[in-house]
């Protein structure tokens, strides 16, 4: 039995203090977070999203990181616990900076007469009259992408257990191909193929959609035009030519069913219509799976659907993400269309 | 706004100076309070504060009304009308999603057709806990065993930002009497404020999510894919996450309530070294158990009525306490097992005299309460049932590792030690120089938050609750 009679308020230990000892305290406490961690929180602030908490942050971490910055014991710190992160170092390898052209100036666009070269694995032997080309077994199954990869990566998970498929889930919360300031998406994909070499490829990402890019001169193009798309475009088409490892595993990219909020639903069309266009070169290995059409046809947002007979709820409140429901459908989708690229798989 | 963020390491040094700056002068400290209270609500979802706000008046209201009431039957109705808007409430964001697909289903088989309205209804963070103390008010105030409050001063209990959105479950005769006075500037308990953050801090940033993210949710994501030494692992190591996840955040909670002058009532107690399962509930979720203790279960005849009617008690207690969880059948079957677990030993206390050994005892407690984790945890019951199964399929231990298997042990082990030694760390960081407890502080910070992905902290479990 407890000694203590749990519903009487205990007076706390210790000897009391006065209340100017606990400010001093987290007066303490705050300077040399600032001091070690000021240019994490100026990073945190400039990866939100705009607002009320975002001013604050940046308010309080861009003089922080300025001073950081000049006394530098943030970054000594930083290598001293670096061995405690659970994030794999990816060292900046295939990183979009390495390859995304930023202008379609001369330099960094095409130039007349000089096209990229179409190779033969571009072509499904299926659309040339032959058979489908077929993969033998499904091994290992990567899925990835935002918080929209969850609950669908669990969900792929448990269904493809039963066929001895190891399932490799990163899912990357706040993560975006727009926002590669916390997390290289490039870099990430040539990651993990070298680290997992999937036979197939789910990826789901695009809640965090919107950020600007960077652009030549300094100058940034912002969402949601056709600049825009096509920059995500080229950057979508750089994972999906890592993902597709020359034509020797298969990429399933889903579009973004619609959210609710009217504002998200514009950068939803522009990442859905780059997604289209970059697949467009890879279109034997890459499939485009339309959640649009499945979750919010006629461009209408609906928060539940009919499932089987009957109606379900199958979006998260956020009006955003899918829940457990919508996973499934989902998942549904996606293991009918790898039972199609996969010779040994059925039983899940 | 979640505690281990940058946004409340911005929040609450300013609220906590200002705080202790406008203490002497309550008309503005009260207000002040409140609306940094509201404040940090807001930042979930402002919307929320209305529902906050409407609870607020509605039992301010049915207090004043049972307190000016002398008709007995009269203040009952007015008691009741208040429980039921705010268990109306309650389960308009709670459970309404659970109750519509239950009963489209039912009406399904039946061929009937008629299914109700589904919508996607977002849970306002911590509901559960403003209701509770919500209750908690009206019915002592109608008990006698308050008077009603002033509304600030209430809706300062009900909104109070340490124990806001997880508890824990701060009665009101414990915490309005702390607002009739300005808290002593002398008197701050800051060492033992500042020890409970730290821990705090470790236990939900360094081993719950660490086990979170390592075991625990790929097993229980995926438990066909993994064999038995995985499977019981995780068990084990979801006991030791979630302990230290809820008990980390009433930790930090109530360490910060002491800096700013508060008490705040105990919540955690060592768990998992009961030895029986009465002692099991005097020791986690302390301030859930005395709410449902005196809210459910005395109302209900508590153990007054004979054996038949205690054992009917205990079992409503335990499975309504489950419900309070979520809308799941699983968390229905976790207050099940506890429920009858409770019934059993009832029953044996009273008709075996066999003593069985203190460790016999505690182990069976033990795997009892971790068994009872599984359908808490899992998705659904379908997937608990998987997973249980998966425990007697023998395989290779993929997941078993060093830092998992040693951090369970250790925080297993350490809720069995003695209370000494622990004491003698907690008095001597206790009486550390202020500064130096500030330094300390930084240290562990910098140090834990070395430790989080850079995909943040995750939500603390209770705040689905």
């Amino acid at each position: 039995m407890p000694r203590k009679d749990p519903f009487i308020l205990q007076r706390p230990t210790g000897r009391p203090l006065r209340a100017r000892d606990a400010l001093l305290c987290v007066l303490v406490t705050v300077v040399a977070l600032l001091v070690v961690k000021g240019q994490a929180i100026r990073g945190s602030g400039e990866r939100m999203d705009a607002g009320i908490e975002r001013t604050v942050v940046l308010a309080v971490g861009q003089p922080a990181g300025w001073i950081a910055d000049r006394i530098g014991i943030g970054d000594d710190v930083e290598r001293l616990t670096a061995r405690l992160s659970p994030d794999d170092a990816l060292g900046g390898e295939g990183g979009f900076n390495e390859t995304v052209p930023t202008t379609d100036s001369p330099a960094g666009g095409a130039r007349a007469g000089a096209v990229v070269p179409v190779t033969p694995d571009a072509f499904d032997p299926a659309a040339l009259g032959g058979k489908p080309d077929r993969l033998a077994e499904l091994g290992t199954l990567l899925v990835a992408g935002d918080s929209l990869a969850q609950p669908l990566d669990v969900e792929m998970a448990r269904r493809l257990a039963a066929d001895g498929v190891r399932t490799v889930r990163d899912a990357h919360l706040g993560t975006g191909i727009s926002k590669s300031d916390l997390l290289d998406w490039g870099s990430q994909a040539l990651s993990e193929v070298r680290g997992n070499e999937p036979d197939a490829v789910v990826f789901f990402l695009g809640a965090n959609e919107g950020f600007p890019f960077d652009a030549a001169g300094g100058e940034s193009v912002d969402c949601c035009g056709p600049e825009w798309a096509a920059q995500y475009a080229t950057r979508a088409r750089q994972m999906m030519r890592t993902y597709r490892q020359d034509g020797a595993a298969r990429v399933y990219w889903l579009t973004l069913p619609l959210p609710r909020d009217p504002a998200r639903q514009e950068i939803a069309r522009s990442v859905n219509a780059a997604i289209l266009t970059a697949a467009a070169p890879y279109r034997a290995q890459v499939r485009v799976l339309d959640m649009t059409a499945v979750f919010t046809p006629d461009g209408r947002y609906r928060a539940a659907m009919d499932v089987k007979g009957r109606s379900t709820i199958v979006r998260r409140p956020d009006g955003i993400h899918l829940n457990d429901a919508g996973a499934a459908l989902a998942a549904e989708i996606i293991v009918d269309r790898l039972k199609a690229d996969f010779t040994k798989l059925g039983s899940g | 706004m979640v505690f281990p963020t940058i946004q409340f390491a911005i929040f609450f040094p300013i609220v906590l100076a200002l705080s202790w700056a406008l203490m002497r002068r309550q008309a503005v400290w009260k207000p002040f309070i409140l609306a940094a209270s509201y404040v940090f609500y807001s930042a979930a979802n402002p919307l929320f504060c209305l529902m906050l706000a409407g609870l607020t008046l509605a039992n301010q209201a049915a207090a004043q009304l049972i307190h000016r009431t002398e008709d007995e039957p009269r203040r009952r109705q007015i008691v009741a009308a208040a429980i039921a808007i705010d268990l109306g409430t309650l389960g308009v964001f709670k459970y309404y999603g659970f109750f519509a697909e239950e009963v489209n289903a039912v009406l399904d088989t039946f061929g009937l057709g008629l299914p109700l309205p589904l919508a996607a209804i977002a849970l306002p963070i911590g509901i559960s806990f403003i209701v509770f103390q919500a209750i908690s008010y009206t019915v002592d105030v109608h008990r006698r065993l308050i008077e009603p409050a002033s509304t600030i001063d209430f809706a300062l209990y009900l909104s109070f930002f340490p124990h806001l959105v997880a508890g824990p479950i701060v009665r009101a005769r414990e915490f309005i009497p702390q607002l009739a006075k300005p808290r002593d500037p002398t008197k701050v308990a800051v060492g033992a404020g500042v020890f409970l953050i730290v821990v705090g801090l470790v236990k939900k940033v360094a081993v719950a999510d660490f086990l979170a993210r390592e075991i625990v949710d790929p097993v229980f994501g995926v438990p066909q894919a993994y064999s038995a030494p995985d499977v019981a692992l995780a068990s084990y190591a979801y006991a030791v996450q979630i302990f230290c996840d809820f008990s980390g955040y009433t930790d930090i909670a109530i360490g910060l309530a002491l800096l700013m002058g508060f008490v705040f009532p105990q919540n955690f107690d060592r768990p998992y070294r009961a030895q029986t399962f009465r002692e099991f509930w005097r020791r986690w979720h302390m301030t859930l158990s005395r709410f449902l203790r005196d809210f459910l279960y005395i109302p209900l005849g508590g153990n007054r009525g004979g054996k038949l009617k205690t054992a009917r008690n205990l079992m409503i207690t335990m499975v309504l306490g489950g419900l309070w969880h979520g809308a799941a059948w699983g968390f229905v079957l976790w207050g099940t097992i506890h429920g009858l677990a409770l019934v059993v030993e009832q029953l044996l206390r009273e008709r075996v005299r066999v003593s069985l050994p203190a460790w016999l005892k505690w182990a069976l407690v033990f795997h009892v309460v971790v068994l009872a984790w599984i359908p808490f945890r899992a998705p659904d019951i379908g997937l608990a049932a998987t997973f249980a199964s998966r425990l007697a399929d023998w395989g290779p231990a993929t997941l078993w590792t060093l830092p998992v298997v040693g951090i369970v042990v250790i925080v297993i082990a350490l809720q069995l030690v003695a209370d000494k030694p622990l004491d003698i760390l907690r008095v001597r960081f206790e009486s550390l120089h202020p500064a130096a407890l500030g330094a300390s502080m930084a240290t562990v910070i910098v140090l834990v938050t070395a430790t989080v992905s850079s995909q943040g902290v995750p939500p603390f479990i209770y705040f689905q609750f």
